[in-house]
Order: structure tokens, then C-alpha cells, then sequence
């Protein structure tokens, strides 16, 4: 297939320069730029280094006054109830629930402005409890729907700690709306 | 003034060159080779055969997966004949596809830097050939079959753990795979018309030979790269 043969001497260079070069560029640009590892300083010196950094954003500043709730409620055999918050991108939510038995649940968000009924599930399925922190990944009302699907009555216990500035709840077909003072 | 006369034909050799240069390059702005964050929440939220989105993941990874694409490159560099073409490429599919397969249905767990480190070194071990290096330096070759074959499992192995990355529903499983596969095979076709197209047009070039020589080298040096990039994520990690 090939008319010219390669000599011996020519393969080695080139397999030597071809490692020598990509240990080159790993050294001065790929370890600096994807992992942060700068052997030879040519990272800082290129402005390379520091792409990759895990410096996570720790500390989000709020405007909205904090809160701090918990409120208790018996949910009777196949009724359900909706707890929401409303809460600014970015802002989070300490939260913990607690049933006396499973129940039926989807924490989820309604963004500000959104199409009517449209939301995103952030958390979903059959439990007794969940504990967690919430980032809101749009402004919205977020929170939890339960459905009691048991022979049985279930209460549950809900603490939430954050910087909301409203409260919902939906329950038979009514909405109780609490805005809070700022 | 005969220079200049001459400038159009050169820029007319050149131009296939250029565009080949360009190519190239592309998936390194994808150098993020992992399936984002975003399909992965999608996919982990599938219970239950889902074609589509199975079939498209697995095209859209060997479409941008320049370690997959340098291999591919680098193993039809030589071929010009169609069988040849067609031999090499179902043989490599076969190898992919067996490890892909099982490697997920059989919970194979190996680590996804060291895989990707051994595909690295396929693409060295492609060029070398090309090279001719190993009957020059070392008097014997493995049969170039052979070789594409057990690369392919290697590359197959590297598939899997993609897709083992994010806890898959056992529910329609062995569909899901197999769309991944598709998705796959329809991904590398894309990326073979163009990788033929570039090569055939290239060819035609008088300097091909000595351009071989230089690109199989500069293949090669891409090789040792993606190797050491996978080794420095297995020791980071």
C-alpha cells in the first residue's frame, strides 16, 4: 500500500519528538489549564492556571428578611396538601420533613412568569422523610406536594429555614398566601 | 512574477489541508468529554426503553470524542480501497460494540481515566503503525486486524463506562444499550464521511507521503497527550 518505507532512524525521532512534545504541552499548558497543576510556574506565567480552580461561590448575600417556620399538619387517607416558597434565584432553603407514615411526594418549582401548571420536579417519590438544602435555579415558588395514599391519617412535621418572602399553601382547591414582612 | 503565478495552484493544494487542520481542531473546544450534567439528570429520570434519547447521547459522544475520532483517523489513514475501508471499520464496530454490551449488562467496573488513558495509547499505538515503526524498529508487527479489533474492545470498555457513570433503570435496559450503540454507529459514520472525504481529497496532494510521515507523528504526539491527560485525572482524583 505504501511506496515509500520510512527509515529507522527517521521513526524513532519522530516518536521522540512526539512524546517530547506532548510531554511539553502537558507540562506547560494541559496540567496547568485542566487540573490546576503547574510543575513549571508556565501556568501562572500564561494565565492558564486558575481555569480549572474549584473555587465554589461559598457565600450568597440576601435582601430578603430570614425565616425560620415549622408548622405541623395531618394529612386524612388520600388527601393532599402544597407547601410553597417563594424564593429568588440563587437564595436557598434548610429543610426537613417528617410523616408518621410514607407518603406520596414532589418537591418542585413554578417559575416566576412561567407557562400556567408548568413545573420542575426536583425531588420525587415515596418516603417518610427528607432532609436537605435547596438553591432555587430560577425565581419561583418551590416546595412540596403530598399525597397521603394510606388507609390511615399520616402527620407531618415541616421546618424549613431561609429567605423567602412569601408562603403558600394549597389545600382542596383553596390557596392560603402569607406574604411576609421584609 | 512566477511565484505568483504559481500561488493559486498552491493555495488549491493547500485548501484541503486547511480544511483538514480545521477539523482537527474542533472537538478540542469540546474538551469536556463526559456527558453533561443536564443529560445526565434526564437520562437517570428514564425508567423504561427511551430510543431517541439513548440513540442521540451515543451519536453526540463519538461525534465529539476526539480520542474515538483521532483513533478512526488514524486507522483509515492508509486505507484507499473501499473493502479495505469496510473490513477495518466493522471489524473496530465489533470490537466496540461486544465490550459496550456486556461491559454494562455484566456491571464490569473499571476506572473511566485508566480506559481512557489505554484509548489514548491506541491512538499512539495507530500512528506507530502508520509509521511504520513497528517492522522498522522492532522487525515484527501484530496483524493490523488483530490490533484494530482489540482496540476496538478497549474503545467499547470506554463507551461503557459513559454510560455506567449515572445509575441506568434496569427497566428496558438491553434497549437503552442498544440505542447508545446505534446512536454510536451513526455518530462514527458522520465522522468517517467526513474523515474519508478529507483523506481521499488529501491523497491527491503530491506531498501526501511526506505529510503522512509528519501527521502520523503529530497523531502520535495527540496520543501521548489524551494518554497523559487520563493518567493526571486518575492521579487527581
Amino acid at each position: 500500500m505504501d511506496l515509500v518505507t520510512y527509515k529507522k532512524g527517521h521513526i524513532l525521532i519522530a516518536t521522540g519528538i512526539a512524546f517530547l512534545v506532548a510531554v511539553v504541552m502537558l507540562l506547560t499548558l494541559i496540567l496547568p489549564a485542566e487540573f490546576d497543576i503547574d510543575p513549571l510556574g508556565t501556568g501562572q506565567l500564561l494565565g492558564l492556571k486558575g481555569l480549572s480552580a474549584k473555587a465554589p461561590k461559598a457565600v450568597t448575600m440576601e435582601e430578603v428578611k430570614y425565616h425560620e417556620d415549622s408548622v405541623s399538619f395531618i394529612l386524612q387517607p388520600f388527601e393532599s396538601v402544597e407547601y410553597k416558597y417563594q424564593l429568588r434565584k440563587g437564595s436557598s432553603l434548610l429543610f426537613s420533613w417528617m410523616a408518621t407514615n410514607s407518603l406520596t411526594f414532589d418537591f418542585h418549582g413554578e417559575p416566576e412568569g412561567g407557562p400556567e401548571g408548568f413545573a420542575e420536579s426536583y425531588s420525587v417519590g415515596k418516603s417518610k422523610l427528607e432532609n436537605g438544602t435547596f438553591t432555587a435555579p430560577f425565581s419561583g415558588i418551590h416546595g412540596w406536594f403530598w399525597e397521603n395514599r394510606a388507609s390511615e391519617a399520616v402527620s407531618v412535621v415541616l421546618t424549613t429555614t431561609g429567605y423567602y418572602s412569601e408562603t403558600l399553601i394549597f389545600r382542596e382547591g383553596t390557596v392560603r398566601k402569607q406574604v411576609l414582612s421584609n | 512574477m512566477k511565484a505568483l503565478n504559481k500561488l493559486p495552484v498552491l493555495l488549491n493544494e493547500y485548501r484541503q489541508l486547511c480544511w483538514l487542520v480545521l477539523l482537527l481542531f474542533i472537538p478540542i473546544f469540546v474538551f469536556g468529554h463526559n456527558i453533561s450534567e443536564n443529560n445526565a439528570r434526564f437520562v437517570e429520570s428514564i425508567n423504561g426503553p427511551a430510543a431517541m434519547p439513548f440513540m442521540y447521547l451515543g451519536a453526540k459522544h463519538m461525534v465529539t470524542g476526539y480520542d474515538h475520532l483521532l483513533f478512526l483517523f488514524g486507522v483509515l489513514f492508509f486505507l484507499h480501497r473501499f473493502k479495505d475501508v469496510f473490513l477495518f471499520v466493522t471489524i473496530f464496530t465489533l470490537g466496540h460494540s461486544i465490550t459496550l454490551m456486556l461491559g454494562v449488562l455484566l456491571e464490569v467496573n473499571v476506572n473511566v481515566f485508566l480506559v481512557d488513558a489505554l484509548i489514548g495509547l491506541s491512538v499512539v499505538y495507530k500512528a506507530f503503525e502508520n509509521l511504520d515503526g513497528f517492522k522498522q524498529v522492532f522487525g515484527k508487527q501484530m496483524d493490523a486486524r488483530a490490533a484494530v479489533f482489540v482496540f476496538g474492545l478497549c474503545h467499547g470498555l470506554g463507551l461503557a463506562t459513559k454510560l455506567q457513570e449515572f445509575s441506568l433503570s434496569n427497566n428496558g435496559l438491553v434497549t437503552n444499550i442498544l440505542s447508545f450503540n446505534i446512536g454510536v454507529e451513526i455518530g462514527q459514520a458522520i465522522a468517517l464521511a467526513f474523515i474519508l472525504v478529507i483523506l481521499s481529497q488529501w491523497r491527491r496532494i503530491k506531498l501526501f507521503q511526506s505529510h503522512a510521515f509528519v501527521s502520523n507523528s503529530l497523531l502520535m504526539s495527540l496520543g501521548f497527550m489524551l494518554t497523559g491527560y487520563q493518567i493526571a485525572g486518575y492521579m487527581s482524583t
